[in-house]
């Protein structure tokens, strides 16, 4: 870490974070190895997290990029950049890229480590070691794999991981994660396809996995531990869900001629049996029959999307008392496939095609819950979902080919 | 005397014989008269008209081949500019593009509007050889406008219709309303009667009495729907206003509820 010599003035009243750029050019932050970028936090917890970061990496000279509300001390000056805080509606947006890759090439940085909110004060050795991955063994992009709680982050577990893994065979558990070590070269193609999306960046989503395995990067997967993961801004679940599916979808439709090529499938996750944690009891019954009320009324806009053989499976799925109720892995992989390639053809609406897809999706979500309730790990289930995604894959590029061939 | 009793006969029949011819050709003279006068008058329309017909169908080719040139010529320049990647990057339109390119939806409507312009100006001659044709005046084209209106208005119309039943149908399925189906149906209706009421009053049929059964019709929709949501809502609406009444009297009780609400806080979907 870069320390602070005795011939820089201690300042009585500390600038402001805009005043840093104009004030004393020896007080900016020197060149470093490390960047990290950290989420907005109180004073008193920023510099309790750059205690927690320079023990765990002794030897390393890193500066932090936070934004910071309040003035920063002079302790500070030389190890913090304040930057603007990103306004944006997912805590990873393409904002957060673009700033990082901007002051990446500022100070000539070799990695940078980037932590969501709720990431410290006390920054776990897990986290830290997304950058010592891309520091020593030269990886381009480390993601972290999350120890949660059985039913969290189900939206990830029932579709973007699965999805991921099987387009473009990547074995991260949390393609959309919120910490991630990244390479300087990565840095800067996340922020060249953040910029070159256009728009509001604080609303654009990246995809990281998509774009490291599409550009030839190498990726690695490191366990971080437990982490709470912090509550998106945007507190209506519809408009969250069809951000983040929307946001993956189109990404896939982008990248179509790459994953299209068929590719070796990652081997199989190494399980843990001691993770199961369900404590605590859902309201299955309560999504059953928001599914059940759906396939009542939604029939003729899921007849537009999904093959006649998926109505049918759905149809006899919506008979199911509730302690039996559980979507069969092939059915769902196959719903999301029609999903994807109905989101291709424009069928319906796109705000109308993820409000379709909400009810099915909490049908998922009950039969999972079923899954685990009876004693089955959860992971081995989301294992099996991804299994069944990457069997129907020829079903997809077939479809994505040759939508209007007859498919049962 | 049978000869002259014949003879009788013959005259007394002869005369009546003569006068019915003679009245006969008479009807025909002016049948015939009237069909010269009508197949004359027809076909001197017709030799009037005819330039302007002729005209009409030039019009119609001359500017549908303007309109081909055209829109050859934006789809390429559109495909040189890379329109379709630039739209594409800005996803706030991202949910209204339909199938096609935007670049073959920019060349289609600068086809179809050449050919709009064609034809106004082809019935415009028609117009112009039809007023100086005949004595009574027939003005095609502002009728012609009001009906090409009123089409434009019914498509729109059927089509905002079928966006809104949708939307509200999958809001209300996922709001777990149980008439969601009433609900968006009396929604498409309408705004189905709100398009038919303009396209009637923008053809001018009816009149008044389509305002009236516009009105009649509209108000018991709209009422319909109220009552229906007011007594399918009543229990969440008791509900409601059951738990503010709750909520200054006894905040320990709330908390407890908060504490027993599990399944909220034990489920995490992102």
């Amino acid at each position: 870490m870069t320390q602070l010599s005795d011939s820089e003035a201690v300042r009585n009243d500390p600038p402001t974070a805009d005043e840093v750029a104009v004030v004393d050019p020896s007080l900016k932050p020197l060149e470093a190895t490390l960047l990290v970028m950290l989420a907005s936090m109180p004073l008193e917890q920023l510099k309790e997290s750059l205690g927690h970061l320079k023990n765990s990496f002794p030897s390393t000279t890193f500066l932090v990029a936070t934004p910071s509300d309040g003035a920063l001390t002079p302790d500070l000056l030389h190890s913090v950049i304040s930057i603007a805080s990103p306004n944006s509606s997912w805590p990873l947006s393409g904002a957060s890229f673009v700033r990082a890759w901007e002051i990446a090439e500022e100070k000539n940085v070799r990695a940078i480590l980037i932590l969501g909110p709720d990431s410290g004060p006390q920054i776990s050795d897990g986290l830290c070691h997304l950058a010592s991955v891309v520091l020593d063994l030269d990886t381009d992009l480390a993601m972290p794999c999350y120890d949660l709680p059985t039913h969290a982050g189900l939206v990830n577990s029932a579709i973007l991981f699965p999805l991921t893994r099987t387009l473009f065979a990547s074995g991260s558990r949390f393609p959309l994660a919120i910490d991630m070590g990244l390479s300087r070269r990565m840095a800067e193609r996340l922020a060249t396809i953040a910029k070159a999306k256009g728009g509001n960046l604080g609303d654009t989503l990246l995809w990281p996995v998509n774009e490291a395995s599409v550009g030839g990067f190498t990726i690695s997967e490191s366990n971080v531990g437990r982490r709470i993961l912090p509550h998106p801004r945007e507190t209506d679940f519809n408009s969250v869900f069809a951000q983040v599916i929307g946001s993956l979808f189109a990404d896939v439709e982008s990248k179509a001629a790459f994953w299209q090529r068929p590719r070796r499938v990652p081997s199989p996750r190494h399980l843990r049996d001691d993770l199961q944690d369900t404590e605590g009891t859902s309201d299955t019954v309560r999504m059953i029959e928001a599914f059940r009320l759906a396939n009542t009324n939604l029939q003729e806009i899921w007849s537009l999307v999904l093959s006649p053989n998926s109505l049918v499976g759905l149809k006899r799925l919506s008979t199911l008392a509730p302690n039996d109720f559980r979507m069969p892995e092939s059915l769902w992989s196959r719903i999301v496939y029609d999903f994807l390639i109905a989101y291709k053809l424009r069928a319906i609406n796109r705000g109308h095609l993820f409000g379709a897809l909400i009810p099915i999706y909490l049908a998922w979500v009950a039969g999972h819950i079923n899954v685990t309730l009876s004693g089955a790990n959860a992971e081995h289930h989301i294992e099996a979902v991804a299994a069944a995604f990457e069997a129907d894959k020829p079903y997809l590029v077939s479809r994505w080919r040759w939508p209007d061939r007859f498919n049962p | 005397m049978g000869n002259m009793i014949a003879i009788l006969l013959q005259s007394n029949l002869s005369q009546p014989l003569q006068t019915r011819s003679l009245e006969d050709a008479s009807i025909w003279q002016h049948m015939s008269e009237a069909l010269h006068q009508s197949l004359y008058r027809v076909l001197s329309l017709l030799i009037a008209v005819l330039p302007g017909l002729l005209a009409f169908f030039v019009s119609v080719l001359v500017f549908a081949l303007i309109g081909m040139a055209l829109s050859s010529l934006l789809r390429r320049g559109l495909e040189l500019i890379h329109f379709n990647d630039r739209l594409s990057r800005n996803r706030a339109t991202d949910d209204w593009l339909p199938m096609t390119s935007p670049s073959a939806i920019v060349a289609r409507a600068s086809f179809w509007t050449c050919l709009l312009a064609g034809i106004i100006i082809g019935v415009a001659a028609l117009d112009a050889s039809f007023a100086a044709t005949t004595p009574i005046p027939i003005s095609m084209l502002p009728y012609l406008t009001h009906v090409v209106g009123a089409i434009f208005l019914l498509v729109v119309g059927s089509l905002i219709a079928r966006f809104l039943a949708r939307s509200v149908l999958i809001g209300a399925v996922n709001a777990q309303l149980q008439y969601a189906r009433f609900l968006s149906l009396g929604v498409k209706w309408l705004v189905l009667v709100l398009t038919a009421a303009m396209v009637l009053d923008h053809l001018q049929i009816g009149g008044t009495i389509v305002e009236l059964a516009f009105g009649i019709l509209f108000g018991g929709i709209v009422l319909t729907l109220a009552l229906a949501v007011g007594l399918g809502s009543r229990d969440l609406v008791s509900r409601t206003l059951e738990s503010h009444s709750e909520h200054g009297a006894d905040s320990g009780t709330k908390s407890q509820r908060v504490q027993n609400s599990t399944p909220e806080e034990f489920l995490r979907h992102f």
